[in-house]
């Protein structure tokens, strides 16, 4: 009789995951930099006194927060290409990964957003007063005050978020792309679905080791910029 | 390709979906409820700096918090019935561990992700209310339940609220998953019913809708009862 537990699965099935990583990481990054982009633009919306346009940016917050990953994921690789229909237009010939860099950039806007609004909150305004007394201008008082200040105070949770999103994008293979969650199955299956929890295993370590580099990345350049900032 | 979003479908898929609801509800009741108690218990233990309790929090948080959930749902689904199917064959006890419904194993694994998660949010509430205050508490006679029952723990509770109902909102959002082991809630059930003439985009819209009432009826209640509970709200000490 075969054995249930085979560890050479897992040991066999790491080096077959890694080069897929690639594919994990190609719309991580660029959901996170969409979305860090889109997540300022939210924060600037914040900011505002209030008006419409505040409304409209925690209106948003509210409904992607409230939205699964695996719902907006869906939501957006169905509902986009029915709206490119509706004018006309067909995209299904589009690589998934379009799809879910889309998906992921809409819900890390939201995440990053209130990160930036928090740390913004967390400064003392009479700096930028300060700023604008001195003869600086608007830009000059956020490039040179608010935004290194900012920017440290966001580091923390700017490395939570990332971790978050590369967690959330691991529902990436529903829609049929092959990362590293996606070869998993993919390895499984070829294996006439035995020895899935040595995958799987594999998998979790995978992901265990990344996020715990991340997370030292992150407080690595947290370290470095630190550097002359008084506590 | 259809014309237009067909409206009598995404109405009726509405309540399909919503007929999801209670599932999704009893998994994230179920699991809360275990994680509850038991998150205390290891955030009050790692705090006191129990041996060998402080290093398995240490590990079972890092792990919860290093994988997706997606990944931990898999695995738990892979490797719970093999346990299972041993332990039921050593035991005699005459059940066919593929006849054991989806929803325990869902119950498993929010259990075990929800009480990592409150892990770290009971443990930062405690650490938030001053250490001096038990020492008080002690100092007037007070035994150590008494101290906690009285004084920390309706001052940790408040700290904890707003954490509490993002944790309650990702273990919703979380159920979601649950498609992965066929659990029919609100996902599964829409998708089910959108498979026959491929509605997708008015299924996707309803579990949409569906999630964005459910979730905003747990943020309104949280709120209801974090203002019942602002009586116990700590003082800004005067600086």
């Amino acid at each position: 009789m075969e054995k249930y537990f085979d560890l050479s699965y897992l040991w066999g099935a790491i080096p077959a995951l890694l080069p897929f990583l690639k594919v994990t990481f190609t719309f991580v990054f660029w959901s996170v930099l969409f979305g860090t982009l889109l997540g300022l633009l939210l924060t600037w919306m914040k900011i505002q006194p209030k008006n419409w346009i505040k409304k409209i940016a925690e209106g948003y917050t509210t409904v992607l927060r409230c939205t699964p990953s695996i719902v907006l994921l869906f939501l957006v690789y169905y509902g986009i290409p029915y709206i490119f229909m509706t004018f006309g237009v067909n995209i299904h010939h589009i690589e998934k990964i379009i799809f879910v860099i889309i998906a992921f950039t809409l819900q890390f806007a939201a995440i990053i957003s209130e990160v930036f609004r928090s740390s913004y909150d967390a400064l003392d305004k009479g700096q930028i007063e300060a700023g604008l007394s001195v003869g600086m201008t608007p830009f000059q008082v956020f490039r040179r005050i608010i935004f290194p200040q900012a920017f440290l105070i966001a580091l923390p949770n700017f490395g939570n978020s990332f971790v978050l999103l590369l967690h959330e994008g691991a529902i990436a293979y529903t829609i049929g792309l092959i990362d590293v969650v996606g070869k998993a199955e993919l390895i499984i299956a070829d294996n006439f679905n035995t020895h899935a929890l040595e995958i799987f295993l594999a998998l979790a370590f995978i992901y265990w080791i990344l996020s715990l580099c991340i997370e030292k990345v992150f407080q690595w350049l947290e370290k470095i910029f630190r550097k002359g900032h008084i506590v | 390709m259809t014309n237009g979003l067909d409206y009598p479908f995404l109405f009726k898929t509405f309540f399909v979906a919503l007929s999801g609801v209670p599932i999704a509800l009893l998994v994230t009741i179920v699991a809360l409820l275990f994680a509850l108690p038991t998150g205390f218990a290891f955030a009050l233990s790692s705090l006191n700096n129990v041996p060998f309790i402080k290093q398995f929090v240490r590990l079972y948080i890092s792990f919860v918090r290093g994988t997706p959930v997606i990944v931990q749902i898999f695995v738990v689904y892979s490797s719970v019935p093999l346990l299972l199917d041993i332990f039921f064959t050593t035991n005699n006890i005459n059940v066919n561990v593929y006849d054991v419904h989806p929803i325990w194993y869902a119950f498993i694994i929010f259990a075990f992700n929800t009480t990592a998660i409150l892990i770290e949010v009971f443990r930062s509430a405690l650490s938030a209310v001053d250490r001096s205050q038990i020492e008080a508490a002690y100092a007037v006679g007070l035994n150590s339940v008494q101290a906690y029952r009285r004084i920390v723990i309706p001052q940790a509770l408040i700290v904890a609220m707003p954490n509490l109902c993002t944790a309650t909102i990702n273990l919703v959002k979380a159920t979601s998953l649950g498609y992965a082991i066929s659990l029919h809630e609100i996902t599964l059930k829409a998708k089910v019913a959108a498979n026959v003439n491929y509605n997708y985009v008015e299924a996707y819209i309803d579990i949409f809708i569906v999630y964005l009432i459910l979730c905003m009826v747990i943020e309104f209640l949280f709120r209801q009862y974090e203002k019942k509970l602002s009586k116990y709200k700590m003082q800004p000490s005067a600086a």
